[in-house]
C-alpha cells in the first residue's frame, strides 16, 4: 500500500463547542442512544465517467458508519438532491430537501481524477443548523480511494462522538479458504480488500501486528518445527526471528516495538517470556509448572496479561513486565482464555467457556465489572480490540463455519465481516494506519 | 479343536503378545493374520510425520502407521494412563532393539479449548511420553518432541469418539 500521499485539511467552519438547540457536534453516543439518521450522498464527480468512484466512496463511508452502530444511513434512493446537480457548500446545499427525509447530518463532496491521481473533498454538515462541521481533502492514487473513505468515516465519528473512529486500520486473520492449512490474510475493517499474505504450504498461527501496522509476527511450522517469523505485509517476505534456546511461539510486539512477548516452551513446559527485537531472551516472566500462554501487552507496555492453568483450569492473570507478583483478574467462569488488553488500558477482553462453547467477555484490569459481549450459538473466540477501544473483532462459529464478526461493547451491534469457503480465525486488529 | 489347531492358535497368540518386537518372517501364521499389522513384517522407518501426511492427504490412514503406536490421554490432561504406559513399554522395547533409530514424538489435542492453550497441552503430552520412554532406558538424545496442538486432527466430528482419537502422542521414526 502506498504511503506517500498527503492529507490536506480543509480548515473550514471551525465551531466552538457551545451547547445549542439541535447541535449534533460532539454529542456523545453510546449504549442506550438511538442511532440517528444521516445521509451520505455520493460525491460529485468532476468528470463524467467517474461516477462509479464517486458512488464507491459513499458506499464505503455508509458501510463503516453502519458498522459503528451509531447512525442509521438513509437509503440513497430517498435522496432528493442529486450529487451531480447540486452544491457541496453550506450556502449551496438545499438543506430543506435533506431535513424532509429525516437526515440530521449529511456528507457531501467532490471527486476529481487526473489519470491515476485522485483528489477527494468530503464535508460533514449539520442539517438543522445548516452549517459545515468538518471538511477534508484527500489526495492519492486511485487505489487509495478506500482508505480515503475510511479516514473520512473516522472523521465523521470524531465529530459525532468526540473520538476518532477505527476504520482506517487493518485486520489480520487466519483462513483455510485458500488451501489445506491456515494462512495469514489481511483485510480492511469492513471486510473488503482481502489479501493473502502467506502461501508456504504449512501451518501458520497467531498473527500479531507490529505497532506501525506494516508487518506481522506469525508462528509457522518450518523444517524444524514451529518458529516465530516476521512478515512484511507489502512484500510478503517472511523472516525468521532468531530464537533463544527453546521454542518461541505466539509472539506479540510491545507497544513501542522494542520487545516481543512470547510463549516460551522448554521440555514441554510453556511459560511467558520477553525477547528483544533480535530474538535474544531478555526475561522469563513466569517459571511455573502450569501452562502459561497467550501474552497480551498493556498499552503503556508495563504489564502483560496471560492465560494460566496454575489454579486448575485456565484463567487470566496479569504481571508486571519487570517481574514480580502475578495476580488473577478473572473470577467468574471456569475456563477463561485468550486475553487481549484494550488500547484504552482499562479493560481486558477474553473468551470464557460457558456450557461447552465460548463467549466473549470484558473485565476491568482490577478484576471487577465483568461484561458479557456475545450470547450466541456456536463458539466465539480470539477477541481483538479496535484501535479506538470501542469495538472487538472475534471469530464465531454461530452460522456454521468460523467467520469474523465485529461488535461494539454493548453487544447489540454485531456484524459478520467475512464470508466464503474455509474457516476464518485468530483475528488481530491493527493500530491506525499512517 | 485338534491339537495341531490349538497349537497353531497358541503360536499366533504368543507372537501377538510379543508385539512390535517381532521382526521374524511369517512363521506359523495363517493367511487370515496377514492384515493384522502387529505380527510379521513391518517397516523400520514407519510413516512420515503428521504434517507431511497432511500435505500428502494421508493423515490418519492406517496404511501410514509405523512401528510405534499412539498413546491417548484424558481430556485436558497429560497424565499417562496404565494403557498408555503399556503402549510406551512396547515402544521402548522396539527402540531398544533398534538402537540407531531416532524418534520424534508429536503431541496433539482435540478441538476444544483455544489454539494457544492446546499447543502448550500438546507439548506437555509429548514431553510426558518422552520422559517415560527415557525412564525405560531409551536415551533422551534419540527422542525429540513437537506439539501440533489441535491443528492436525485425525477426524473432525464434534463428539467424544473423535476427540479421544485426537488426544494423542504420536511417535514417528525419523532416521537411523
Amino acid at each position: 500500500m502506498k504511503r506517500a500521499w498527503l492529507v490536506a485539511l480543509l480548515a473550514c467552519g471551525v465551531i466552538l463547542a457551545r451547547p445549542a438547540r439541535g447541535q449534533i457536534r460532539g454529542t456523545i453516543f453510546g449504549p442506550g442512544n438511538r442511532a440517528f439518521p444521516m445521509a451520505v450522498s455520493p460525491l460529485h464527480a468532476e468528470r463524467a465517467g467517474d461516477e462509479a468512484l464517486a458512488n464507491q466512496f459513499a458506499d464505503i463511508v455508509s458501510r463503516d458508519l453502519t458498522l459503528s452502530g451509531l447512525v442509521r444511513i438513509i437509503p440513497r434512493e430517498q435522496y432528493i438532491e442529486s450529487a451531480q446537480d447540486s452544491g457541496i457548500t453550506a450556502d449551496t446545499i438545499n438543506f430543506g430537501s435533506w431535513s424532509v427525509i429525516g437526515a440530521v447530518a449529511l456528507t457531501k463532496g467532490t471527486l476529481e481524477r487526473d489519470g491515476d491521481h485522485l483528489t477527494v473533498e468530503a464535508r460533514l454538515f449539520d442539517v438543522y443548523q445548516r452549517r459545515q462541521l468538518a471538511g477534508r481533502r484527500y489526495r492519492g492514487g486511485a487505489g487509495e480511494l478506500r482508505r480515503m473513505a475510511h479516514r473520512f468515516a473516522d472523521e465523521v465519528m470524531a465529530q459525532l462522538t468526540g473520538e476518532r473512529g477505527p476504520f482506517d486500520s487493518l485486520i489480520a486473520f487466519l483462513s483455510t479458504r485458500g488451501g489445506r492449512f491456515k494462512d495469514v490474510y489481511v483485510m480492511s475493517v469492513d471486510g473488503g480488500d482481502v489479501r493473502r499474505i502467506t502461501s508456504n504450504d504449512t501451518i501458520n498461527l497467531s498473527p500479531a501486528w507490529a505497532p506501525d501496522a506494516r508487518g506481522l509476527l506469525v508462528t509457522s511450522y518450518g523444517a524444524r518445527g514451529p518458529a516465530l517469523f516476521s512478515v512484511d505485509v507489502s512484500s510478503r517476505r517472511l523472516t525468521r526471528v532468531p530464537a533463544a534456546k527453546g521454542v518461541n511461539l505466539m509472539g506479540r510486539w510491545s507497544p513501542d516495538g522494542s520487545q516481543i512477548a512470547v510463549t516460551f516452551e522448554t521440555d514441554g513446559n510453556s511459560d511467558i517470556a520477553i525477547l528483544s527485537r533480535d530474538g535474544s531472551l531478555r526475561r522469563r516472566l513466569t517459571d511455573h509448572w502450569a501452562i502459561d500462554v497467550s501474552p497480551s501487552w498493556s498499552p503503556d507496555g508495563s504489564q502483560i496479561a496471560f492465560c494460566s492453568s496454575r489454579s486448575g483450569a485456565p484463567q487470566i492473570y496479569v504481571t508486571s513486565v519487570d517481574g514480580g507478583q502475578v495476580r488473577k483478574i478473572t473470577y467468574d467462569g471456569s475456563y477463561n482464555t485468550s486475553p487481549n488488553w484494550s488500547p484504552k488500558g482499562d479493560r481486558v477482553a477474553y473468551a470464557s467457556r460457558i456450557g461447552g462453547s465460548f463467549q466473549i467477555f470484558t473485565v476491568r484490569t482490577d478484576g471487577t465489572d465483568v461484561r458479557q459481549i456475545t450470547q450466541s450459538g456456536g463458539s466465539n473466540e480470539d477477541p481483538s480490540w479496535s484501535p479506538d477501544g470501542r469495538y472487538l473483532v472475534f471469530s464465531s462459529t454461530r452460522s456454521g463455519r468460523a467467520r469474523l464478526y465485529v461488535s461494539d461493547l454493548t453487544g447489540n451491534n454485531q456484524a459478520e465481516l467475512t464470508e466464503g469457503n474455509g474457516d476464518d480465525t485468530s483475528p488481530a486488529w491493527s493500530r491506525w494506519l499512517e | 479343536m485338534s491339537r495341531w489347531a490349538a497349537g497353531f492358535w497358541v503360536a499366533v497368540i504368543a507372537v501377538a503378545l510379543t508385539g512390535a518386537g517381532c521382526s521374524a518372517k511369517k512363521k506359523g501364521l495363517g493367511p487370515e493374520d496377514e492384515g493384522a499389522g502387529k505380527m510379521g513384517e513391518e517397516s523400520l522407518t514407519g510413516g512420515a510425520g503428521s504434517l507431511d501426511q497432511a500435505r500428502a492427504g494421508t493423515l490418519g490412514e492406517r496404511a501410514a502407521e509405523g512401528p510405534l503406536k499412539d498413546v491417548h490421554f484424558a481430556y485436558d490432561s497429560f497424565d499417562l494412563s496404565d494403557e498408555a504406559r503399556r503402549v510406551l513399554r512396547e515402544s521402548a522395547d522396539w527402540l531398544n532393539e533398534h538402537r540407531s533409530s531416532r524418534v520424534e514424538i508429536e503431541g496433539h489435542c482435540d478441538e476444544r479449548g483455544t489454539v494457544e492453550y492446546n499447543l502448550a497441552l500438546g507439548a506437555k503430552r509429548a514431553a510426558a511420553a518422552k520422559s517415560y520412554l527415557a525412564s525405560l532406558g531409551v536415551s533422551p538424545d534419540r527422542l525429540s518432541t513437537i506439539s501440533y496442538g489441535e491443528e492436525l486432527p485425525l477426524c473432525h466430528e464434534s463428539e467424544e469418539s473423535c476427540w479421544q482419537r485426537n488426544r494423542r502422542a504420536h511417535s514417528v521414526v525419523v532416521g537411523e
